[in-house]
């Protein structure tokens, strides 16, 4: 096959000359008064006309500048794929009663073309419980997108589902993705890379759907609509689901999955509250909230390991300064556009630091072994009950080691924190009732 | 609230007592003080030709090889924070950042001497595809003159993509327009352009220049 396949399901700003059944439109379309961009369907602003009169799209430039000048690709999805034996699964490993059942659900929902949402606790399993109806979707031709609005997510994923499903052709996509984008059966990718597809996808599955950008952002609902073919569904996967997607369960607009229990059958840990009345200032003398000091001082001689966060990045250098002065040595911080982010949480996941300093882009997505966690200022508006949930849910991964501490230092008795406890606590209930131990 | 146009946060611009004391318009600032840090001006102790920044006022080692009298002074250093606004701004082709430097060009431009303001030109393609011309994007109204052009014959690899020793060897890329010399000659020419990396590309320009009757060229770069 030639490179044409590079335009299947694709909408490019450069011609394949030649291509069969090429189609083609403009990039920035005139709608009346009003210019529109074509790939993610925002409007240009009147000032943002280039001086040789052409429009361009700022909110999609990161994908490459899009100019009324410029024209876009297609060739309509072909599905143009080998046959695969079991739907190229390669796991071996054994789903749980519980999630055996879950599994069956998604794949009965998805096999009708329903949209629907995976509600399952953090550490539930929840990429397992996906994959018998991924199996089934790759081999009935389905072509299939696993997206995700975190990279990070997308860079833990990858590689599990390239080992699972060694028998599929995958490729991953993301803002400076080292391989260049194939044509292939399964794609992995941020939302935003899903704005250079256009109907290709029988199925796309939405990882961490509640997580930002994507929550606020109507650019990238757009992008997994549009994404997906006409008669095509889609999968959301969360712990914790946003106030719109349950406002549609209720409506029945959203089948849905529920799945309280975490794989190892125990119950989630809880937030412990700690106030620790006016710790900014305290901090600003060079002091810890005296309970989180001792807190933090026993998981460091105990060697486990821990995550503390803190509300924004301008306190990741004073609190860092402030525990060094404690003499707690070994740790790290990290932010979002630290540029060895990757590289530190790969070396705490082996163990080549004691603790990481860090902001909500730890929240999810990610795992570590036997980890303790410490939130400071957790009534802070940026830990969303959604995020503190999250956070939590960082503990007690371990079949072997299901406990685990979360400390949420708070100045003041914030609306959010309440809901982010009332809402562990009903999941364990619900989840007790499923048979779920205490830890 | 403003918007940065940089990082599109909305943030609150910092008034000072004298603004107000000025008793004129307070200017708008296009970039959040976050963003404005990420780029670092030169201060008084730079190379007293090239303008770029070190520790003392002596005549830079580059400099000392080219063995000439160029007078070239630059706004910022170019450093990881203005890599990434040109990457943004010229080869990502966002017009819009334009914005972000215009102020600060303005207060460079208005403590240079000089009659007549020549911005460094971009050849036909690059105006096809880019859609603007860096340089002239940071003016806000100062009268300028386009005399010269990028020759018909130039065809040639962008200058960040050479080597320096290639960059040194690059031909004279820029020819006078049609009547330049009637508006340079003996005029004191300040060129403008955005990166001063080896200071070829300004030393053809002022070659062009001297050439057009000019009885003085200097530059000033947006970086150094
Ligand atoms: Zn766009
Ligand atoms: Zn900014
Ligand atoms: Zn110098």
């Amino acid at each position: 096959m030639t490179a044409f396949s590079d335009l299947f399901g694709r909408r490019s700003p450069v011609p394949l000359p030649g291509a069969p059944g090429m189609v083609t439109s403009h990039a920035i379309a005139a709608v009346g008064q009003r210019w529109q961009c074509q790939r993610c369907n925002q409007w240009i602003a009147a000032t943002d006309r280039l001086p040789n009169g052409d429009w361009y799209c700022r909110t999609c430039l990161q994908l490459g500048r899009l100019t009324s000048r410029d024209r876009l690709y297609t060739i309509p999805e072909p599905n143009r794929f080998a046959r695969l034996v079991a739907g190229g699964l390669t796991w071996h490993g054994q789903l749980s009663p519980l999630q055996m059942q879950a599994a069956q659900a998604v794949r009965k929902h998805a096999l009708g073309g329903q949209r629907q949402l995976l509600w399952a606790v953090t550490g539930a399993g929840k990429t397992e419980i996906v994959y018998p109806a991924l199996a089934d979707a790759l081999a009935r031709g389905w072509r299939v997108a696993w997206v995700s609005p975190r990279i990070d997510v997308c860079l833990e994923l990858a590689p599990r589902l390239q080992r699972d499903f060694g028998g599929v052709e995958q490729c991953v996509l993301y803002g400076g993705q080292p391989v260049p984008y194939h044509y292939c059966q399964l794609t992995i990718c941020t939302t935003h890379q899903l704005l250079r597809f256009d109907q290709a996808f029988d199925w796309i599955i939405v990882d961490e759907v509640d997580a930002f950008p994507l929550a606020t952002s109507p650019m990238l609902q757009v992008a997994i609509d549009r994404a997906q073919k006409a008669q095509g569904s889609c999968l959301y996967l969360t712990a914790t689901p946003g106030e719109r997607l349950q406002r549609e369960i209720k409506q029945r607009k959203l089948a849905v999955t529920y799945l309280p229990l975490r794989y190892h059958g125990y119950l989630l840990p809880r937030l412990q509250l700690k106030i620790s009345w006016r710790w900014r200032q305290q901090l600003r003398r060079g002091r810890l909230p005296a309970g989180l000091q001792r807190q933090l001082r026993l998981w460091w001689t105990t060697r486990r390991p821990f995550l503390v966060f803190v509300p924004h990045v301008a306190d990741l250098p004073v609190v860092m300064a402030v525990l060094m002065q404690a003499g707690l040595s070994g740790g790290t911080t990290v932010h979002a556009a630290d540029p060895d982010r990757q590289a530190k949480v790969q070396a705490f996941r082996e163990g080549h630091y004691h603790f990481l300093l860090t902001t909500t882009i730890l929240e999810r997505g990610v795992t570590f072994p036997k980890v303790a966690v410490a939130i400071l200022g957790a009534d802070d508006p940026v830990f969303s009950t959604a995020a503190l949930v999250q956070i939590a849910g960082r503990v007690g991964r371990l079949a072997s080691d299901p406990g685990g501490q979360v400390l949420a230092c708070c100045h003041s008795n914030a609306r959010h924190v309440q809901r982010a406890r009332a809402m562990i606590t009903r999941l364990n209930r619900q989840g007790r009732r499923q048979g779920g131990r205490p830890c | 609230m403003l918007t940065c146009v940089w990082c599109g946060r909305a943030f609150a611009p910092a008034i000072t007592v004298t603004m107000i004391w000025q008793w004129r318009p307070l200017p708008q600032p296009a970039l959040c003080k976050t963003c404005r840090d990420r780029l670092t001006p030169i201060s008084p102790q730079h190379c007293p030709q090239c303008g770029r920044q070190q520790t003392t006022v002596e005549v830079c080692r580059d400099c000392r090889r080219w063995q000439d009298s160029l007078y070239n002074r630059a706004v910022y250093r170019y450093d990881a924070g203005m890599k990434a606004y040109m990457q943004q701004y010229k080869f990502q082709g966002d017009y819009r950042l334009r914005l972000g430097l215009q102020a600060a060009l303005r207060t460079a431009l208005d403590r240079m001497d000089y009659d007549i303001l020549v911005p460094i030109p971009i050849d036909e393609r690059t105006w096809q595809t880019r859609g603007f011309n860096q340089v002239t994007g940071w003016l806000t109204g100062q009268h300028f003159q386009q005399a010269l052009a990028v020759t018909a014959t130039h065809k040639d690899r962008p200058q960040s993509a050479k080597t320096r020793q290639e960059r040194l060897l690059t031909p004279q890329p820029f020819e006078l327009v049609t009547g330049a010399s009637d508006l340079l000659v003996n005029q004191r020419v300040l060129l403008l352009d955005d990166v001063y990396t080896t200071g070829r590309t300004l030393r053809h320009a002022a070659q062009q220049i001297y050439l057009g009757g000019a009885k003085a060229v200097t530059s000033l770069t947006l970086a150094r």
